[in-house]
């Protein structure tokens, strides 16, 4: 019940402030409001991203991953084509700090190498005599930087004489830790030029359905229903087989994200078009027609931004499933092969129950597909969730 | 009084068990052997089923020669293998090995379906088949057989639409045959022929008999036109020719309808994941004790995926496979040896060379053509391969390197040929290259052409193995030092062929010479351009094979030399001419180094189960000659008694 | 709502023609046919081939016509439902495939559910917890099926479940229950097989799910009606339950569709790394080895399994959302 101190009581009994009230008046924000009310659609996504912390984390490490592809002969210890050929099938060897319980500079033992000739197993053993200490920022294998110049500068390097395999040795004694870093090149971007061949057919096609409706809508629904219920495998496979041998490899490689991208694009044609049967609605495009704006205009100046944010959480979404589809053609041998070196080309190597059983280092890459996937998609979730500015 | 009672009906009973024992052991009245009938007809047998056992052999049956280390065994047991394709039900017939004629375990043609054969002035052949001999089904094996082969089925243009098999043709006529007697055959040719007894034992041989009695229900000729026509509908067959090739299978054994020679007869219809092979109660060898062979009574073979067979075999699933074991798996096997009742044994692949090199001496583009045509050349690449450390990374050493030529097993061998041009000397090799003009490099080291271009090889490979790109990558290394580089190019079988013939590929990787361990009487038609789908020379081969209708004809002498003692084989009457032939050949081929042996005689690992008894510990594991267990005679493999150990 | 099922049904049948086009090119892109594959295989093993029966098997099947020709053939005794014949297992079509769809179907359908079972829970609290250290942490866990390469981790469990359970290696169940009749100890063997395929398949779809339930339920949750009930007094959970989980069931059905085609891929995949009697490993060795007409006939099978799904869930989503039936093409 009110007590009496307040406004007299209304028939209905609702509170009704007294207090003087100027219609007229602005409100007063401060400095930090305005700048928040009149930020930019990318600020306010910005912002919201930041309070997903996973996808911010994600950012950071893709960022980092992305950047390491430009320095990558900077980062490996050892070139592509290193092999050693005492150390074949060697286990990850890890960086010492402690020698004798003394802090020391990080250092590896040595590796000694026995073949037991009983089952030809070649056996590894730490030989706690040696230590060889880890240089920084040192020379060591040649590289052509680029293709533009010559250099030998690391980041890291084995010990004088000693051998420093993070992540173990494959069959013919190559580093995998260095190969999975000269790996991630064509793994990372590999996604990216089909993506981008996937949106320009996924708005195009999904705008003209969207925009137009009616029999275009109709065909082109009907065309993605074919392409989705054509079982990918056989697509893959097929469109594998049918890439020239003659290419060389970098062809090959854009073949393959074409190919990627050529099968992906339905799923954003499909989210384009609902975007745009409802932006379509809107009042505002009503108005541009009504000016005379062209379709192109309108689609191109009106409709298109209003949805960028969702188009790039979409490509972050699909990326992923690039990069997945990468190592599967590579799994199936098709696709990219040896020599070229990619994440897929190195697990198809380990892709065999002698490798589970004996050198289980060697599915590593595996480890770094999901991290890369994984980052993406908390990217892409945060990204479309913040995507949206009215939640 | 009672014990002695129970002592005398004891002793009563002992004696009649032992006469009942000895039931089964028939007197063979030529040769006073006991044969003895394995125990898995014993119901067949007495319920009349089956014919007693001397009358189920023929009247001389082979007898079997042991090997080195083999031992009589017992009748009985099971054997389980594992295989990649429903396909390879095939593989009963080669690992059977019941042949016409077929190769000894030191690789010399004997008889084995026949009971011997003559060979006259080369060219004609009398075979004679064992009186007596019959079909897995009880039918009598007789020369009708081949009658109705050659007849109708090689004669007819609606079984045979390309008309007479090539394999018949001696400069393209057809022999004349002849049946002399209901167990005796006669094919005579013009000219020698010395490809038809190989062709008889070959691992998939030629057929040049079917069971009669059973194809010619389905024959036009012998059955009512309208029932072969409704029997080919109901089989969704286009017409008779249709149903009598789906039925006359005898390499592929898909048929278990089809009577067959070999020791165990598929009894599973397909599509299955498993067949059943049982032993044939007509199959005409015995042991050295008169036991009708093979003892094993039933082989299972399990289709599964190739690439979980060795995990298979690992966990014990399989108690005899070699077949898509690879040599990199060994160590894993062995370490299933702990686990499960099985050894793993190693023996030597039987190519000349388990990977070779081929350089494409009718490549299109005339500066690289000079190149490979020059002798130095080749002799100088050659010299530049380290295959030691190929063999030491990628075969712990256990390999035989040196150039593709045969093996030491052979008697064909000369070890001065093996090694030729194949030692690891850079130095050598860069003095061949700089006397051959090639004196000129670039910024990088590579030498140049006459024309400047660099010396970049691009090797191709049929992709399947990754064995291959390693190797090249070795290669690679070392061929730097010479100044040349080598780019490695992964394609697919089919397109590679095609670019090998038509002069894309320079250079290429494919498996080396078949008959490593080539006696004189096989054909030598690989060291001599014969045919298009040889890598160092299709378009050659091409010439030879259409008779100069397509391709070129050989320009390098070597290869014309080659043509002509290959000829000199075809035409040899004597295995004197024909070992000279060869021995002259394989000269040329050490000298010219036409080709770049790699490493040979790579270990293949055999899983073997611990109960199997006669399996060798060392063998050579080759296709032709000696179809894989074939030569080894699998039949007289046999499976102790007792528990898995 | 009849005519919606005509119009959908009627469309289903150029769609399918157009699939059936677009095999037929897809199996006749890499070079050669299924002889000229079968020499090269058998001559890269060293092995030697019966010319005489091939050229008679060439000339029988038409392997020496034009592809329009062929193709011709093949649709037409499609239409009479004679698929035609396998040359690898030397046997007309329909009677190779047989278990092996149905078993693929049985996979599918457990992978489904379990992708349901396991999507739904997480969905609903990820929704509900939104950005909690629950959510990340639910969230991890169902991307990392989706993350990882579905071969590697089939090889892995493989592997591990031979070690430490002694299951057998590949295969559906035991070999020694291979033929025998059906009794407990064959359906363990056959449990203890599955689990594998159907977990690392299931993972994958997982995460799609995970997302739409959770963009759909927070969706949902902003509503207004949401808010008026929660001021009324309803609990949170028959809240959740009463509205919200209707619409955001939205996407299981609609799914359906999607799922198919993603699912029946990875499971031969999968399958192929497993040695599993499905579809997925005979379909790669048909096209493999370019046994044309049973490769062209498991893949139509796989098509039509997927445009009748879609078709299913097109229908059951009209059912239960009126909204999808009602409205039709442009609203001007």
């Amino acid at each position: 019940m009110s007590d009496h101190r307040g406004p007299a009581p209304t028939p209905l009994g609702h509170y009704v402030s007294d207090a003087p009230f100027d219609p007229s008046e602005t409100e007063e924000v401060t400095a930090e409001q305005e700048r928040l009310y009149t930020s930019s659609g990318w600020r306010l996504m910005w912002l919201k991203l930041k309070r997903h912390r996973l996808a911010v984390y994600s950012g950071y490490v893709l960022i980092a991953l992305y950047g390491s592809i430009l320095i990558s002969e900077f980062l490996a210890p050892y070139s592509l084509t290193h092999r050693h050929t005492d150390f074949i099938y060697a286990p990850p060897q890890g960086i010492h700090l402690f020698h004798d319980g003394k802090l020391a500079a990080p250092f590896t033992y040595g590796l000694k190498y026995r073949l037991n000739m009983e089952n030809l197993r070649r056996e590894y053993t730490t030989d706690e005599t040696k230590r060889y200490p880890v240089r920084f920022l040192c020379r060591g294998d040649v590289y052509d930087f680029w293709g533009l110049f010559e250099a030998s500068l690391h980041l890291l390097c084995p010990g004088e004489g000693g051998t420093l395999f993070l992540f173990g040795t494959d069959r013919l004694g190559r580093d995998l830790f260095s190969r999975i870093i000269y790996g991630a090149r064509i793994s990372l971007t590999v996604g990216l030029f089909g993506i981008i061949f996937s949106m320009v057919l996924g708005i195009i096609f999904g705008g003209l359905a969207g925009y137009y409706g009616g029999i275009v809508d109709s065909v082109v629904q009907r065309l993605i229903e074919v392409i989705r219920s054509f079982p990918e495998l056989p697509l893959w496979m097929a469109l594998s087989a049918a890439l020239p041998v003659t290419w060389s490899p970098i062809l090959i490689y854009f073949g393959i994200t074409l190919i990627l991208g050529l099968i992906d694009w339905t799923g954003l044609a499909r989210a384009v078009r609902s975007k745009f049967l409802a932006l379509r609605e809107e009042d505002f495009t009503a108005a541009a027609e009504l000016m005379g704006a062209r379709p192109s205009r309108i689609i191109a100046r009106h409709l298109v931004p209003n949805f960028t944010s969702h188009l790039i959480a979409s490509a972050t979404l699909s990326i992923p499933s690039m990069i997945l589809g990468e190592t599967a053609l590579s799994f199936l041998g098709l696709g990219l092969r040896p020599p070229v070196t990619s994440w897929g080309v190195l697990l198809s190597e380990a892709q065999s129950i002698n490798a589970v059983a004996l050198y289980p280092w060697l599915m590593i890459p595996g480890l770094a597909v999901v991290v890369v996937v994984l980052t993406f998609n908390f990217l892409g979730d945060g990204l479309r969730d913040a995507a949206d500015p009215y939640h | 009084m009672r014990r002695r009672t129970t002592l005398a009906l004891c002793a009563i009973l002992a004696a009649g068990l032992i006469v009942a024992g000895q039931a089964p052991a028939q007197a063979d009245s030529k040769t006073k052997r006991q044969l003895i009938s394995p125990f898995f007809f014993g119901h067949s047998e007495l319920s009349g089923a089956l014919p007693k056992v001397e009358r189920r052999l023929p009247r001389v049956p082979l007898v079997a020669h042991l090997g080195p280390k083999q031992t009589v065994g017992r009748h009985g047991g099971t054997l389980s293998l594992l295989v990649g394709r429903e396909r390879d039900t095939r593989l009963m017939v080669v690992y059977g090995y019941a042949r016409l004629v077929r190769y000894d375990d030191s690789f010399q043609l004997v008889p084995d379906i026949l009971e011997n054969f003559e060979v006259k002035e080369g060219r004609i052949f009398t075979l004679h088949l064992r009186p007596g001999h019959r079909w897995s089904d009880g039918h009598p094996f007789t020369a009708g057989d081949f009658k109705y082969y050659w007849e109708d089925v090689a004669h007819n243009p609606e079984l045979t639409p390309g008309g007479l098999p090539k394999a018949f043709l001696v400069d393209g006529k057809p022999p004349l045959f002849e049946v002399l007697s209901p167990t005796t055959v006669r094919y005579t040719w013009d000219k020698p022929n010395p490809h038809f007894l190989p062709a008889l034992a070959g691992a998939a041989p030629r057929f040049i008999f079917r069971p009669a009695h059973y194809l010619k229900r389905f024959h036009v000729k012998y059955a009512k036109p309208q029932m072969l026509k409704t029997a080919a509908a109901e089989l969704r067959l286009q017409n008779w020719a249709a149903l009598h090739s789906l039925k006359d299978n005898p390499y592929r054994f898909d048929n278990p309808d089809l009577p067959t020679l070999q020791p165990w007869r598929n009894t599973t219809h397909g599509p299955a994941q498993r067949f059943i092979f049982l032993r044939n109660p007509y199959f005409h060898r015995i042991d050295p004790e008169g036991r009708q062979l093979p003892y094993i009574d039933r082989v299972i073979l399990r289709v599964s995926s190739p690439s979980l067979i060795a995990a298979k075999s690992m966990s014990g699933e399989s108690d005899l496979q070699a077949r898509s074991l690879e040599f990199n798996q060994y160590t894993f096997l062995k370490e299933g040896e702990k686990r499960q009742p099985y050894d793993v044994r190693l023996w030597k692949t039987a190519r000349g060379a388990h990977l070779a090199l081929y350089p494409n001496l009718n490549v299109a583009d005339p500066a690289w053509r000079k190149l490979f045509l020059d002798v130095r050349f080749r002799r100088a690449l050659s010299l530049g391969i380290n295959r030691h450390e190929i063999n030491q990374v990628l075969y712990f050493g256990l390999g035989t390197e040196g150039n593709n030529s045969v093996l030491p097993q052979s008697r064909l061998y000369e070890q001065s040929q093996r090694f030729r041009w194949a030692e690891f000397d850079p130095k050598r090799a860069n003095r061949l290259l700089d006397e051959m003009g090639l004196t000129k490099r670039n910024g990088r080291g590579l030498r140049l052409l006459p024309d400047g271009r660099p010396l970049e090889i691009i090797v191709e490979s049929s992709g399947e193995h990754t064995e291959q790109t390693d190797i090249l990558e070795l290669v690679h290394d070392s061929w730097l030092e010479l100044g040349i580089k080598l780019y490695s190019k992964p394609g697919q079988r089919e397109v590679l062929r095609k670019r090998v013939v038509s002069g894309q590929t320079m250079m290429s990787i494919w498996s080396g010479l078949a008959a490593g361990i080539a006696t004189a009487d096989i054909s030598p038609a690989e060291l001599a351009p014969t045919n298009p789908y040889q890598f160092h020379w299709p378009r050659w081969g091409d010439w030879y094979r259409t008779g100069g209708r397509a391709g070129d004809p050989p320009s390098l002498p070597a290869a014309k030399t080659l043509l002509k003692l290959y000829h000199d084989w075809e035409t040899a009457t004597s295995h004197a001419e024909r070992d000279k032939a060869w021995r002259q050949m394989l000269e040329i081929h050490a000298d010219e180094v036409l080709t770049f042996g790699l490493i040979a005689a790579i270990p293949q690992p055999v899983v073997v189960s611990r109960r199997l008894r006669n399996v060798p510990e060392e063998a050579i594991y080759s296709w032709d000659p000696g179809a894989y267990f074939g030569v080894y005679n699998m039949d007289l493999f046999w499976v102790t008694r007792g528990r898995k150990n | 709502m009849f005519y919606f099922f005509v119009r959908r049904l009627a469309v289903m049948v150029p769609t399918l023609f157009v699939i059936s086009v677009l095999i037929f090119i897809i199996i006749q892109l890499p070079p050669g046919d299924y002889l000229s594959t079968l020499v090269s295989e058998l001559e890269a093993q060293g092995e030697n081939v019966d010319q005489e029966k091939l050229d008679f098997l060439r000339q029988q099947y038409g392997l020496d016509q034009p592809l329009l020709q062929q193709y011709a053939l093949w649709l037409k005794g499609m239409l009479q439902g004679d698929f035609g014949y396998s040359f690898e297992h030397n046997r007309p079509v329909v009677q190779v495939v047989g278990d092996q769809v149905l078993l693929s179907v049985i996979i599918a359908f457990a992978t489904i559910l379990f992708t349901w079972v396991v999507a739904f829970p997480i969905g609903v609290y990820s929704a509900t917890h939104q950005y909690s250290t629950g959510d990340h942490v639910l969230t991890f866990v169902g991307f990392l099926g989706l993350a990882t390469p579905n071969f590697l981790l089939a090889l892995i469990l493989m592997y591990l479940a031979n070690v430490y359970f002694g299951t057998s290696i590949g295969g559906l169940m035991d070999p020694k229950y291979l033929d025998q009749p059906w009794s407990w100890g064959k359906l363990v063997s056959i449990l203890e097989h599955l689990w594998v395929p159907v977990i690392v398949i299931g993972t994958s779809g997982t995460a799609t799910l995970i997302r739409r339930l959770r963009a759909n339920l927070l969706d949902e949750l902003q509503k207004a009606y949401v808010v008026t009930a929660r001021a009324k007094g309803l609990s949170e959970t028959r809240l959740l339950l009463k509205y919200p989980m209707r619409v955001a069931l939205n996407p299981f059905i609609a799914d359906i569709g999607n799922l198919l085609p993603a699912l029946l891929s990875s499971a031969a995949i999968v399958s192929v790394v497993l040695s599993l009697p499905t579809t997925g490993p005979l379909l790669l060795k048909a096209l493999q080895s370019q046994d044309m007409y049973l490769a062209g006939f498991l893949l139509m099978c796989l098509s039509l399994l997927t445009v009748i799904g879609m078709f299913l869930s097109d229908l059951a989503l009209a059912a239960l959302d009126p909204r999808i039936r009602l409205t039709g093409g442009r609203q001007k």
